[in-house]
């Protein structure tokens, strides 16, 4: 009784009835809607978990080469369940790009990216970068051997650019080599350039999802076919389909919830399943590690510059395997949307995900 | 199965190897990589026949090149320059006479020299008794541990009897250090801090090792008494990092229960309203 005074409130002055309709119980989504669907809203749930757990991390990390790590020392085990924040940020960053790729590959063979869903796609791949170099300015904080090693790696493949390479490479580190410089910069790209670009984006991501409506997937015939006509603009409506309140929502947290059961498994099972001793083990300049590699996701980049016999070319097929798959939707025109009535399109898309596997555990092991 | 129920199957199935293909992701480790540079002595000798290149196959399994401690630390001269390589005005001292042994290694180790020196072995330098590396061997240098006291070392001068008691009295011990030293180094491994443990075995473990070139049997076995009750203290400490840590599991495991039993009330929910 009190709640329906409280929310008759509400609606009197914000219309709330009007807007839990228009957005929750009569937003329709495509009638056979599936699992993959809900990947975007446990990628917002991991994002917010990131934003929650960094703010927490900021109040005892102290972003100086002298006290960094000894900062995440203190906070692994001296705060009160400072290592659950800390290795909840840290295997979130991973499992936020795990999931990214999962979301990727989802779009890719529902061919969701196709007309007119060209700018949801490249936001997407936009945050899937930005989400690659947020994770990349985060690994250096802890100033580990690892992280300061790795970074060092990372930086340096900037220095195949012909001409502006090195200048690059310099500008990235604010020095010749990884420095207090570095650790600064880095700091604050990781908290406040990146997140703050980040958050925009989903926002654009979003927007663009409500403008188009959301995709079919690609089952059955004349479904799967854009109904779009070309040169107007039209809203995507699923007459019929299914509720997004309760029914996708409760999709959408028992997707949450399996992640979170999968990320709470690792946090408390097998945290140092993304962690090597390296670590564990204050940065120092002056003793490179032997056995020293970027982070998984990375290592398919890594092992391609080298395989190539100039970095210089390493780098390049890299590029241009990027802006292929940023530019898919507007090379890829066909209106076709099964992936079992694109051949071609699903030998490349698998090839090109076995070749990264591949390149990933040949990274891993050479 | 219809068309569109095989398609279906096929997402779902990409979806579960994918996930599975995820998490079965090594994580970024081993492999070989960056080390230390060659030296000109390494570089020079390794292609050298006999005994002017046996040191570098013996010295590449020593404690020292595990630890990065190349042959100019020992013999001097200038690792960079092939030229000033083995100039003596660039500190090249070449190889020790026999009595000059332990000097030379106690620059670096002058405590175990001092305890070498004071030893009944110590007394019997240039007299046929042992030096450093009688035992520790000289290129290829072993580490200081109770493995070096065997039947095979010790009986090219003496009988075994005197320094089987030594080293069983010291075995318990040795096995102790050990088995903290490593539960100490995983602990470090996963973020522990593990500074004031290190600091008390680094101090313990150096204490023991003082009882290596002693050869008094009852000062032996009164000494390693004393350093395990010191071992014991450091164990009770780790004990409560376990103890903290098989707790934590036990959370974890009703979390991610909770979570998976969530999901479960989700999906039937969902299945209600379907």
């Amino acid at each position: 009784m009190l709640i329906k005074q409280m929310y008759d409130w509400i609606d009197l002055r914000l219309g709330a009835r009007e807007i839990v309709k228009k957005q929750l119980t009569g937003y329709l989504l495509p009638a056979r809607i599936n699992e993959w669907y809900s990947l975007g809203s446990v990628l917002m749930v991991i994002f917010g978990l990131q934003v929650v757990t960094g703010m927490l991390l900021m109040v005892y990390y102290v972003p100086d080469p002298e006290k960094a790590f000894k900062s995440i020392t203190f906070i692994m085990n001296e705060v009160p369940y400072g290592w659950l924040i800390r290795l909840c940020h840290a295997v979130g960053s991973n499992m936020m790009v795990a999931v990214l790729f999962l979301h990727m590959f989802s779009v890719l063979m529902m061919g969701s990216y196709k007309s007119p869903r060209e700018l949801n796609w490249l936001t997407g791949f936009i945050l899937f970068c930005l989400v690659q170099g947020i994770s990349l300015t985060g690994y250096l904080a802890p100033w580990s051997q690892l992280s300061f090693w790795a970074t060092t790696v990372a930086t340096n493949s900037a220095a195949a650019i012909p001409v502006v390479g090195p200048y690059l490479v310099e500008f990235m580190r604010g020095g010749k080599l990884v420095g207090p410089p570095t650790l600064g910069r880095f700091f604050a790209i990781h908290v406040v350039v990146l997140p703050a670009v980040i958050a925009a984006l989903v926002a654009l991501h979003l927007f663009l999802l409500k403008r188009t409506g959301i995709s079919r997937p690609p089952e059955g015939t004349k479904e799967c076919r854009n109904p779009t006509p070309t040169g107007s603009y039209s809203y995507e409506s699923h007459p019929g389909g299914v509720p997004f309140f309760p029914n996708y929502a409760l999709q959408d947290l028992t997707s949450i919830c399996i992640y979170i059961a999968a990320f709470l498994a690792v946090v408390f099972f097998a945290p140092n399943f993304l962690f090597t001793p390296d670590a564990f083990v204050p940065a120092n300049a002056f003793l490179t590690p032997a056995h020293i590699k970027p982070e998984w996701y990375f290592l398919a980049n890594y092992q391609t510059l080298k395989i190539f016999p100039s970095e210089l070319l390493g780098l390049s097929v890299q590029v241009a395997a990027m802006t292929l798959l940023a530019l898919l939707p507007f090379i890829d025109r066909s209106p076709e949307r099964n992936p079992l009535k694109r051949p071609l399109f699903l030998t490349l898309a698998v090839g090109g995900i076995l070749l990264w596997l591949g390149l990933t555990i040949w990274g891993h092991y050479s | 199965m219809t068309y569109r129920h095989t398609t279906r199957y096929h997402l779902r199935a990409a979806f579960g190897a994918l996930v599975l293909a995820a998490l079965a992701l090594p994580h970024p480790a081993p492999a070989a990589g960056a080390g230390h540079p060659e030296t000109v002595c390494i570089e020079c000798h390794s292609s050298l026949p006999d005994r002017l290149g046996a040191p570098v196959k013996l010295w590449r399994s020593s404690v020292h090149a595990e630890n990065g401690i190349s042959c100019n630390a020992c013999h001097g001269g200038d690792p960079n320059d092939a030229d000033d390589a083995m100039n003596r005005s660039k500190g090249f001292l070449g190889a020790p006479k026999e009595t000059e042994v332990p000097a030379f290694c106690g620059r670096c180790h002058p405590g175990v020299m001092k305890d070498y020196l004071a030893s009944a072995h110590g007394l019997a330098l240039g007299k046929g008794g042992p030096n450093c590396v009688t035992c520790h061997g000289n290129h290829q240098v072993l580490k200081a541990s109770i493995e070096l006291i065997n039947e095979k070392n010790c009986t090219r001068c003496h009988s075994f009897e005197r320094a089987r008691a030594i080293r069983d009295a010291m075995q318990q011990t040795e096995s102790s250090i050990v088995g903290i030293d490593a539960r100490i180094k995983g602990f470090q491994a996963e973020g522990v801090d593990t500074e004031r443990l290190g600091k008390g075995l680094f101090a313990v473990r150096n204490r023991f090792h003082t009882l290596f070139h002693e050869v008094n049997v009852a000062q032996v076995k009164a000494e390693s008494a004393q350093i395990d009750a010191e071992l014991a203290k450091l164990d009770r400490d780790l004990r409560v990092i376990e103890e903290a840590r098989a707790r934590r599991k036990v959370a974890g495991g009703f979390a991610v229960a909770g979570m998976l039993l969530l999901a479960l009330l989700c999906h039937l929910m969902k299945k209600s309203f379907d």
